[in-house]
């Protein structure tokens, strides 16, 4: 089911000599139940599409429903309890508590006087549940590492209680695991809570693993929409990647530089011959005249009948 | 609110009734407590002297002194949060600025003028006049350019040029003046405290209640811009009716306390930031309250230490609050971590 709909959208700021067009002519639906991922290059106009859903960017025309109703005619109030967001910017003051960050959350909840009521608390201590950081309620903002200062950002959008999430680029600062912990955290939050989850990222490899529907922005009037197998089967998602430096890589699932045709023969099991292939080419041999042997258990290479015991040892050797 | 936040709150002002006392009975004629509090209370004084100097000098200044470091201390915390910068001050927008030329126009060209009622002083009314109208005249070209400014750090930039622009004509009107104006002009811009008759106090308390209403009903939305004001506007605060709220709020509370008291440094900018250290919070239902407390405390602190022993005379307080707050400032910058905490 839709939750977000745009119909024909352009959006663009103005300029003193008419308008500077960002995104022309696009139309497009977020799902329930669902994981969206929205890719794109820098600069192509995601943030620009991401401040207009959010209502933070009127379209010059075209409409965007939320529900049913225009979102224009929306105020800011009745919006922030449908949409919830986490930004790339942050100022924060360090002296918050992942409690009180996470609290912020339930402002359009809240009468005038912000004071918070038993279910504010409990739509709390749900959100840090479920991003698993109930340890750090007291800790103070400033003394958090990054990862766990995104997953407490992430709670704060949660606490929102919106049926929509946006997020722009939640993995940008965090190591290899947190990227993953928090790319699994956002496909359970849309299976298990039913929620439609929008999320700009660069990180190609890991959209492909969590999320079920790719937006692919290409220019500022194409959109290419589709589950991501489907994009890769067809070859759209090449159409990411301009001209010829580098090409995504159909089997692997990822993007890879471009590599002349090696002349090396390896022999060997398959997983230790992608990798010794993979450090001759880095090495920059990419022609060697006889045989490589490699064995597993104990890992041993041999060429032209010298034995080794690393791929360095190898490299060493050929380019002596 | 927790436990230690109340304790706070109750401490504070325990410790702000003790120095209400202190700054009653302490300066050229000590008074004891006890005196004070039978005077108060019951209406019974020793001596018909005493009566006079508490009720009609002491005691108003005491609470113009508690007027004047709420109103400021609140309108800094909004300048701060809502700019989200530590360097931000009720006199940022350049209002007080405006009360200053309200003031410079009426002391420094009204004497050109002859205008001069008795002999070399002013009637504090007309000083409070001009300086409201100079206020307001620079809050209505703030407003206008606020019309169209889209982002917040753009209006602090206008606001400083605007403080800029109004005091080099300041620096005109005082460069072309007579010498005895200049003086009287300059002992204004130190600031003062005390000389206010009781309808002025009632008059000062009347604007400050004006001023602090919008800040009461935006509590919630200050909270919601801590984290800037694209989140704010995510969590449903529109920052456009929070930058009219509180630019209407600190026009009114700083411009107002400028006209009546002159301008007073540092209060408003160094007082949140000890908010926030004493408190350990960011939340603002703990905070203005806080600062209120922390700010009238400060300033009657200030104006109790201006009483020079054994004379009549006192110090400007302007002088003293900048001798207290620059190093509290400066305390503050060095503190590990500062930029990070607020």
């Amino acid at each position: 089911m839709e939750v977000l709909e745009a119909k024909n959208i352009h959006l663009g700021y103005p300029r003193k000599s008419g308008q500077k067009k960002v995104i022309s002519g696009l139309s497009f639906e977020l799902k329930k139940n669902q994981l969206t991922c929205l890719l794109g290059r820098n600069g192509i106009g995601k943030s620009t599409l991401i401040k207009g859903l959010l209502g933070q960017l009127s379209p010059v025309s075209g409409e965007i429903l939320l529900g049913n109703r225009n979102l224009n005619e929306l105020s800011k109030e009745e919006i922030a309890k449908e949409i919830s967001v986490v930004l790339t910017e942050y100022s924060m003051p360090g002296n918050l508590t992942v409690e009180q960050l996470v609290a912020l959350g339930r402002t359009p909840h809240l009468r005038w006087h912000g004071r918070l009521s038993q279910e504010d608390y409990q739509a709390v201590d749900k959100a840090l549940t479920l991003t698993k950081i109930q340890e750090l309620r007291k800790e103070r903002i400033s003394e958090l590492s990054d990862g766990q200062r995104q997953k407490a950002m992430i709670a704060r959008a949660l606490a929102q209680e919106s049926p929509i999430l946006i997020l722009d680029e939640p993995t940008a600062h965090l190591d290899l695991l947190g990227r993953h912990e928090i790319m699994a955290l956002l496909y359970e939050l849309a299976m298990k809570e039913g929620r439609a989850v929008l999320v700009v990222t660069h990180n190609i490899e890991l959209a492909i693993e969590s999320a079920q529907e790719f937006w692919l922005l290409i220019s500022q009037d194409q959109m290419i929409q589709g589950p991501p197998e489907d994009l890769i089967i067809a070859g759209q998602i090449k159409k990411l990647i301009p001209g010829e430096s580098f090409h995504f890589d159909l089997e692997k699932g990822k993007i890879v530089f471009p590599s002349e045709k090696l002349e090396i023969n390896v022999q060997g099991p398959e997983s230790l011959k992608f990798w010794v292939e993979k450090a001759l080419t880095k090495a920059n041999l990419k022609k060697v005249a006889d045989t490589i042997f490699v064995e597993k258990d104990p890992f041993k290479i041999s060429h032209q009948g010298k034995t080794f015991r690393s791929i360095r040892a190898l490299i060493d050797d050929i380019k002596d | 609110m927790t436990r230690s936040t109340l304790w706070l709150f109750f401490g504070g002002i325990v410790i702000l009734l003790f120095g209400f006392l202190l700054n009653i009975s302490y300066g050229s004629i000590s008074i004891p407590f006890s005196e004070i509090i039978s005077g108060l209370i019951s209406n019974d004084w020793e001596k018909e002297s005493t009566r006079q100097i508490v009720l009609n000098f002491r005691f108003p200044k005491a609470l113009v002194a508690i007027l004047a470091g709420i109103g400021l201390s609140v309108s800094g915390l909004q300048m701060q949060t809502f700019f989200r910068n530590p360097l931000a001050g009720p006199y940022v927008l350049g209002i007080s600025s405006g009360a200053g030329l309200g003031v410079a126009f009426l002391m420094l060209l009204g004497s050109a003028f002859g205008m001069m009622s008795d002999g070399a002083v002013f009637s504090p009314w007309s000083i409070v006049i001009a300086g409201s109208l100079g206020g307001a005249l620079v809050l209505l070209l703030v407003s206008l350019v606020a019309w169209r400014v889209k982002d917040g750090m753009t209006l602090l930039i206008v606001g400083l040029m605007f403080g800029a622009g109004v005091s080099a004509i300041i620096s005109v009107l005082s460069y072309f003046a007579g010498a005895e104006a200049l003086k009287l002009f300059t002992i204004w811009g130190m600031g003062s405290l005390g000389g206010m008759s009781w309808a002025q106090v009632y008059a000062l308390s009347g604007m400050l209640a004006l001023g602090l209403i919008p800040v009461i009903t935006s509590v919630k939305a200050y909270n919601g811009m801590l984290l800037g004001e694209r989140y704010a506007q995510s969590m449903g605060i529109d920052p456009i009716r929070l930058r009219w709220l509180m630019i209407i709020s600190t026009g009114i509370l700083a411009g107002s306390i400028t006209a009546f008291c002159g301008p007073i440094a540092f209060v408003g900018i160094a007082v949140p930031h000890l908010a926030r250290i004493v408190w350990k919070t960011a939340d603002h239902k703990v905070l203005f309250v806080a600062s209120s407390i922390t700010g009238a405390l400060l300033l009657l602190l200030c104006d109790t230490v201006s009483q020079l022993p054994g004379m009549a005379e006192s110090l400007p307080i302007n002088a003293v609050t900048s001798l207290i707050g620059a190093p509290v400032v400066i305390g503050l910058v060095i503190r590990k971590n500062f930029s990070k905490e607020f």
